[in-house]
């Protein structure tokens, strides 16, 4: 049996000193090392956002605007409205009605949403999460940590779309202002880290990485959805105060700048999420 | 015995999922700078009384506490002074195996860093491959380098040799060695008692969830005795065997006799060899079987001061 040692004090063992000082993980090293392994699809995604979205708003410069008002004219009185398509007269109307309300969501949402479910929910399945929270740092800096390379990711890519729809407003000269640029970017962050939020929270929740995705696909679709249904139904209004799409688009953001309250409600519901999620994470067995 | 003395000690220890009790009324004591084995079959509550210990899993009843504090609440700084290696390595990382030890060495504040690359040649480990690529006995050495690598005073290791090949696993147990010489404590677990008999001290046997033997690893080997087969050159009457010291579950078929011996193999030796001995086998028996022939000693009826002298009589 080995000697007693008393604790505090220091031995030489044979390979070296061993510090008795205990050594606790440092803030951001979760952070770093997810996105170090997120280096690669980062880099892919943003070019292909920012590739799709260069190509809608380049678009417009080939639109005839007089063909697409005689579309508009000829179509049933309500249905152009309902479709959208009498927004496509304006060049604010026409990048919300492809980039901002369409291609830009649903790319990032996709990214957004997979990540999500995959970077708490997946690797507690997989069991690769167990030898981090083992390691010491708290099960809260694990949660947040990745909660933070989430949001960091859904930045770099609406910042990708941004500047891609921001370079070309300039060089086909769109009449779309910066500030309308910059609240539809902020817009489409807060609505993406919503549903993202929502999907990572369920993730933390149940520990599963399908229930988590479904639920993030549910939410996107349901909302996207609901927020198209409540122009073309009649007295369809109320659907809006359920979609986290209306939420971020109704108040027209490219053309009157931020809408705080739906902006808020976006900024809420993540604030919920994450709010919900550490406790339950702290609480709960893992890896069952 | 002080309470900085006791490492591990759990009391009525027990869970249930749903209507299953896996642990029921765990009763463990760990003392500081011991080799503790913790055997028992597969199912019987090894992994999940691990688990409690390092906070993966919350008790439904009962209590825990590792290093004096409870694990629910101990924190980073009860982590870093522990090296756990868990029963099912998954890793899937795209990383190399020399950034991923990299990670968790971050993880803990920067220690272990430059043991790195020392573990991974012990142990033959090349640390620049891809950590999902690695066979599952790489992947179990990049286990055993973040368990050990920090050189912590507890080491909680489930099943640590599990993909190891019999000559990493004389490595491992050097490793341990070294670790209970520099003051360290090892908890480690196992199925087969011929892997931990070699290093542990003391160990314990859980099977369906609760402490059924804890004993010095010698009284447990000769608990568990060797099955022993005889062949001689003609028909042997059983009646000469019957009633020899040590000797138990006695099968003689013509010209076999079979049994099992627990202690001295002299009187069955000296018995056999009256006849013309044409083959004969001898081997250890494994917990396995010990758990078929219904072998169960409370630990309330043992005798801990039960002397098992070298020659296991």
């Amino acid at each position: 049996m080995a000697a007693e040692t008393p604790l505090g004090e220091t031995r030489a063992g044979a390979i070296g000193v061993r510090a008795t000082v205990a050594r606790v993980g440092r803030p951001g090293s979760v952070l770093r090392w997810v996105l170090r392994g997120q280096r690669r699809a980062l880099l892919l995604w943003a070019v292909a956002v920012a590739l799709v979205s260069g190509i809608y708003a380049g678009f417009y410069e080939l639109l005839d605007v007089a063909e697409m008002e005689a579309l508009v004219d000829s179509m049933p009185p309500g249905l152009a409205a309902a479709m959208g398509y009498d927004q496509l007269g304006t060049a604010t109307g026409y990048l919300e009605f492809t980039v901002y309300g369409l291609l830009g969501p649903i790319l990032v949402l996709v990214f957004a949403i997979g990540f999500a479910a995959r970077t708490l929910a997946g690797q507690e399945e997989d069991g690769s999460l167990e030898l981090e929270v083992t390691a010491a740092v708290g099960r809260r800096r694990v949660l947040l940590e990745r909660y933070a390379a989430l949001v960091v990711q859904v930045a770099v890519l609406v910042a990708a779309i941004t500047a891609v729809v921001g370079v070309l407003v300039a060089a086909i000269d769109m009449p779309v202002g910066a500030v309308g640029l910059a609240a539809a970017g902020l817009g489409m962050l807060l609505l993406v880290l919503a549903i993202a939020s929502v999907t990572f929270a369920t993730g933390a929740v149940t520990g599963r990485r399908a229930i988590a995705l479904a639920v993030g696909a549910v939410v996107a679709v349901g909302g996207f959805v609901a927020d198209a249904l409540a122009d073309l139904l009649d007295d369809g209004r109320w659907m809006e105060a359920l979609s986290p799409f209306s939420w971020y688009l109704s108040g027209d953001p490219l053309a009157e700048g931020v809408d705080v309250v739906g902006f808020a409600a976006l900024l809420g519901l993540s604030v919920v999420a994450v709010a919900v999620a550490v406790p339950a994470f702290e609480r709960r067995d893992l890896g069952v | 015995m002080t309470a900085a003395d006791v490492v591990i000690r759990t009391e009525g220890l027990i869970k249930d999922y749903g209507r299953v009790r896996a642990l029921d009324g765990v009763d463990l004591e760990v003392r500081r700078g011991e080799v503790f084995g913790f055997l028992g079959p597969n199912g019987a509550g090894k992994s999940t009384t691990i688990r409690v210990l390092v906070d993966q899993l919350r008790p439904t009843a009962g209590a825990a506490t590792v290093l004096g504090v409870a694990p629910e609440v101990g924190g980073p700084a009860l982590r870093a002074r522990i090296g756990y290696l868990p029963g099912e390595l998954a890793m899937a990382a795209r990383a190399s195996a020399g950034d991923l030890l990299g990670y968790y060495a971050r993880l803990r504040g920067g220690a272990g860093q430059a043991r790195i690359p020392v573990l991974a040649a012990r142990f033959g480990l090349d640390l620049t491959r891809p950590v999902r690529a690695l066979s599952k006995g790489n992947k179990q050495k990049v286990g055993v380098i973040q368990a050990f690598m920090h050189r912590p005073e507890l080491l909680i290791l489930d099943e640590p040799t599990s993909g190891l090949d019999p000559l990493l696993q004389q490595e491992f147990r050097a490793l341990v060695r070294e670790a209970r010489a520099d003051g360290a404590t090892v908890f480690l677990s196992s199925h087969v008692l011929s892997e931990v008999e070699v290093i542990a001290d003391r160990v314990a046997i859980i099977r369906q969830g609760t402490i059924v033997d804890l004993d010095d690893v010698r009284t447990l080997r000769h608990h568990a005795g060797q099955r022993v087969e005889l062949t001689f050159d003609r028909p042997v009457a059983a009646d000469a065997f019957r009633g020899l010291p040590g000797v138990e579950d006695l099968e003689v078929t013509d010209t076999t006799v079979r049994c099992v011996l627990r202690g001295e193999p002299d009187a069955l030796l000296k018995t056999a060899a009256a006849h013309r001995v044409v083959r004969w086998s001898a081997e250890d028996r494994e917990l396995e079987d010990l758990f078929l022939d219904h072998y169960r000693v409370p630990v309330g009826e043992l005798r801990t001061d039960e002397e098992v002298p070298a020659d296991g009589r």
